[in-house]
């Protein structure tokens, strides 16, 4: 005799089983440290602008309880409570909105109050993707924290695959010299371990400072003149040209400048580990071609 | 006398419960009173009990510290002006706490190099000052004048060359901070001994304080009481230090308010010094945690903003 | 009852060779004045007896005990010291200044008893500043705080009085009652032992007397073998006129030619 009300009951489990019955996620960072979650997590906070775009993308932005300044795309974002700055949370507003899961910037947050956290027994997640594949992996991960995989894993996808097309596109590319101008007092930029070398580089451009030893060097305009690149490019509000190129518009020698290869793009995409960062890239190769064009 | 103590003791208490209540989330008095039983809602006990209570104590103790050390460097340098750090002995905790930030040393690892710095200012000022035969007051400001000069030349240098992403927690190690204080109990415990051990001599500064010959005069042993005021002095300063970064303004101006109100018998600047430095502390980092929340400011912002209006306005009313 | 005695003390005094060696007796009921030009080494030779510095050879003893042995407090006990100059101090009031004068007496632990309190009130009643118990040292004029700080030596009441030109500042009323009174003292058991700078204070007060040279010559003794015109003269490099007043030698400074 076959019980008919048990297998009802086990084909009713077997399709409510993709509903958030609880089961167990687990995740290794990039460090080697695995962080495992009882349950998917349903209440995430964010300590960076870029760890809260990367969990909207993941799929999981209508879990993020709690962000830091800053915290600006998506719009959605902007709605979200604040913990302060993610060089100094305000840890009770944090702990008031009783996250499950803390996504952590590895080198931006304060080290002293993330061992606070951690003794108080919240789980961490520190993440800081220094490569594309780096990028689509932590979207991944935190898809899997959230339970969002269906939603991560694909837009993970399209960004490798967003990434791999440019790559492809560029490949043959004229390299352009580049130097981009990270900030202006003091004069910092990039080397090729920063994501946005990584961008130069994808776009076919050659970062002059690409081989410095430290990852954000602070150089003086002397050494600049001297590497003289091809463009210079820098990050503004939404793109929009400002004063920060200014001063080297009286170097009327270099390529750059004589070309009027100054370029501005929007800084925020840039600058995040984020999936904007294909946006970003078209712009950086769509300057560069520009910048070709006027060799 | 002692009823100033009091009152002031009655006011501390009161800044400490006030401290403890307030905060991004507020927890009324029945709220602290349930927790305090053992029972309370579990994020009111962690906040309390694992945020609120260490911080507000450690606020409380580093506050004593400063003002404490204050008042001692003030007499032992016969100069109203004179704070804890004048010779130098932030610069070189700084210099320490600083150098394990940069090589990327762990919380314990940076308060232990920040008290190692102070110990090695101390030590760096005591001996340049001694010169031939033994050193006066004059000689002493001088040398710790240029020795914290120096050290300031260091620290400008580290931040110079430190990575940009290091930066943010170095300012607001020397702007003061009191969330950096792990555990408040070396600072409380550094504070009571040092009140323990001054207390007797108290008298003593008293008669120091009219100048070391007259005091010598009068049967004070000068230089023994003197190394003792500067090691004391050191010791508090650096346990301050290391427990909140370079909380300014505190070992200033404490000691002088409490001088404009009380008078200035050293038995009773000293006690009042802990209990109103301590005061002053937990309401300035109270202000800091909140005022403008959930953005945390420096503490240091705030025990000048309190602290100026109400020392002039003292200054006004007094003789 | 303390008394001072100095064994071949030389006193140092920078950049000048040895002086006499000095064998002084200072006992109770002597009030002795210490009479020289400036520069002679005075200041030096009483901060030299009450411990405050080295001297350069030789050794002061404090009532069968040299003073090198004994600590700073039991000196204080039997010795106390007004200076010449005031030093920079913390703000303080006259009574708190007096009360100071009992630091010697009093444990570390002990506060200032009711009896420390009313001795303080009698010495600055002696010395006419009591109206003044509440002001601050420094709202005062020079010749107040010369009269607290000789308060805070009555405060004190050691056997054996040093006083740096007490009379500095003082309008003659108050010279003449701290004179007097310092003359009481000695009386009634003390010994006291004063820079002078006028002599004819000297002349009127002291029953003994020390003259220093400034090239480190001394002599002492009591005060009508002393004050004789020619030694003064030469003390003083000026020419004297000695003169007779109410029982007391007086000499008067006039010019040669």
């Amino acid at each position: 005799m076959i019980k008919w009300k048990a297998v009802a009951l086990l084909l009713g489990l077997m399709l409510l089983a993709p509903f958030g019955v609880a089961a167990p996620v687990c995740v290794t960072d990039d460090q080697g440290e695995e962080l495992c979650l009882d349950h998917p997590a349903k209440r995430i906070a964010t300590l960076s602008p870029g760890a809260t775009e990367l969990a909207f993308a993941a799929g999981a932005g209508d879990k993020v309880v709690a962000v830091v300044n800053y915290s600006d795309y998506p719009e959605a974002a902007l709605k979200l409570p604040l913990v302060g700055n993610h060089t100094r949370i305000d840890l009770e507003a944090l702990l008031a909105l009783k996250p499950d899961l803390v996504i952590t910037w590895r080198t931006g947050n304060p080290p002293a109050q993330m061992e606070m956290l951690r003794a108080l027994g919240l789980p961490m997640f520190a993440i800081e993707p220094r490569t594309f594949e780096g990028v689509s992996k932590v979207i991944e991960q935190l898809s899997t924290l959230a339970g969002t995989e269906q939603e991560g894993f694909a837009e993970a996808e399209r960004f490798r695959k967003g990434i791999a097309e440019i790559a492809e596109q560029y490949r043959d590319a004229e390299p352009v010299p580049v130097f981009y101008q990270v900030w202006q007092t003091p004069l910092m930029t990039i080397n090729d371990n920063h994501l946005i070398g990584k961008v130069i580089q994808l776009c076919g451009g050659v970062n002059v400072f690409g081989d410095m030893p430290r990852l954000v060097p602070r150089i003086s305009a002397e050494v600049v003149l001297e590497a003289d690149p091809h463009a210079i490019i820098t990050g503004s509000v939404e793109g929009i040209e400002d004063n920060q190129l200014d001063r080297w518009k009286s170097y009327t020698g270099m390529t750059a400048v004589a070309n009027k290869n100054l370029f501005f793009v929007p800084a925020s995409p840039i600058s995040r580990p984020t999936p904007r960062l294909l946006e970003a890239s078209r712009d950086i190769c769509q300057r560069l071609d520009v910048a070709r064009e006027r060799e | 006398m002692t009823r100033s103590l009091l009152v002031l003791g009655a006011i501390s208490l009161a800044a400490l419960i006030f401290a403890l209540a307030i905060g991004s989330v507020n927890i009324a008095p029945s709220e602290l009173w349930k927790v305090i039983q053992g029972e309370g809602s579990a994020l009111h006990r962690t906040l309390l009990l694992d945020l609120r209570l260490p911080r507000t104590l450690a606020a409380f103790a580093t506050g004593g510290l400063l003002a404490v050390a204050g008042a001692l460097m003030q007499v032992l340098l016969r100069n109203p002006l004179a704070d804890p750090y004048v010779l130098g002995l932030s610069g070189g905790a700084a210099v320490g706490a600083l150098l394990a930030m940069l090589t990327g040393m762990g919380a314990f690892v940076i308060s232990g190099s920040a008290f190692a710095g102070a110990m090695l200012a101390m030590v760096l000022v005591f001996g340049l000052a001694h010169g031939t035969g033994s050193w006066t007051a004059s000689r002493l400001l001088l040398t710790g004048v240029v020795v914290a000069a120096g050290w300031g030349a260091v620290i400008t240098l580290m931040l110079a060359v430190t990575p940009s992403y290091k930066l943010p927690g170095m300012l607001y190690w020397l702007m003061g901070d009191v969330s950096y204080a792990r555990t408040p109990w070396p600072a409380l415990v550094v504070l009571i001994f040092a009140i323990a051990v001054i207390l007797p001599l108290a008298r003593n500064l008293n008669v120091l304080a009219r100048g070391p010959m007259q005091a010598a005069a009068l049967g004070v042993s000068v230089r023994p009481l003197e190394w003792t005021i500067y090691v004391l002095a050191s010791l508090l300063t650096a346990t301050a230090v290391t427990t909140a970064g370079s909380i300014g303004f505190v070992g200033l101006i404490v000691p002088h308010m409490l001088r404009l109100v009380l008078g200035n018998d050293q038995r009773i600047i000293l006690p009042a010094s802990a209990l109103a430095g301590g005061t002053l502390l937990v309401l300035a980092d109270t202000l800091a945690r909140t005022v403008i929340a959930p953005e945390q400011l420096p503490v240091g912002v705030i025990t000048a903003l309190l602290g100026v209006p109400t020392f002039l306005y003292l200054l006004h009313r007094s003789r | 009852m303390s008394t001072l005695h100095t064994r071949d003390l030389i006193i140092n005094v920078p950049g000048r060779t040895d002086g006499f060696p000095l064998n002084l007796s200072v006992e109770p009921g002597q009030t002795w004045g210490v009479l020289g030009p400036n520069g002679a080494g005075k200041t030096t030779l009483l901060h030299t007896l009450a411990g405050l510095l080295p001297a350069r050879s030789g050794r002061v003893v404090l009532s069968d005990s040299p003073l090198i042995a004994l600590k700073r407090r039991d000196i204080a006990r039997q010795l106390g010291l007004v200076f010449q100059e005031r030093q920079d101090s913390f703000p303080a009031t006259v009574m708190e200044t007096a009360l100071i004068g009992r630091h010697p007496w009093l444990s570390p632990w002990e506060s200032e008893q009711a009896d420390d309190q009313i001795r303080a009130q009698q010495a600055l009643v002696a010395m006419d500043v009591d109206h003044l118990s509440g002001r601050l040292l420094s709202t005062l004029s020079g010749g107040e705080r010369q009269r607290v700080a000789i308060a805070t030596l009555m405060t004190q009441n050691p056997d054996i009085w040093l006083l740096d030109e007490p009379t500095n500042h003082l309008d003659l009323h108050h010279q003449v009652k701290v004179m007097s009174l310092l003359k009481n003292q000695s009386a009634a058991g003390k010994a006291v032992f004063m820079c002078l700078h006028d002599l004819n204070l000297a002349a009127r007060w002291c029953s003994h007397v020390l003259l220093l040279y400034p090239n480190g010559d001394a002599c002492w003794g009591p005060a009508d073998s002393m004050l004789k015109p020619s030694a003064l003269e030469q003390l003083y490099n000026q020419k004297l006129v000695t003169v007779e007043a109410d029982g007391a030698p007086v000499f008067v400074p006039v010019s040669s030619g």
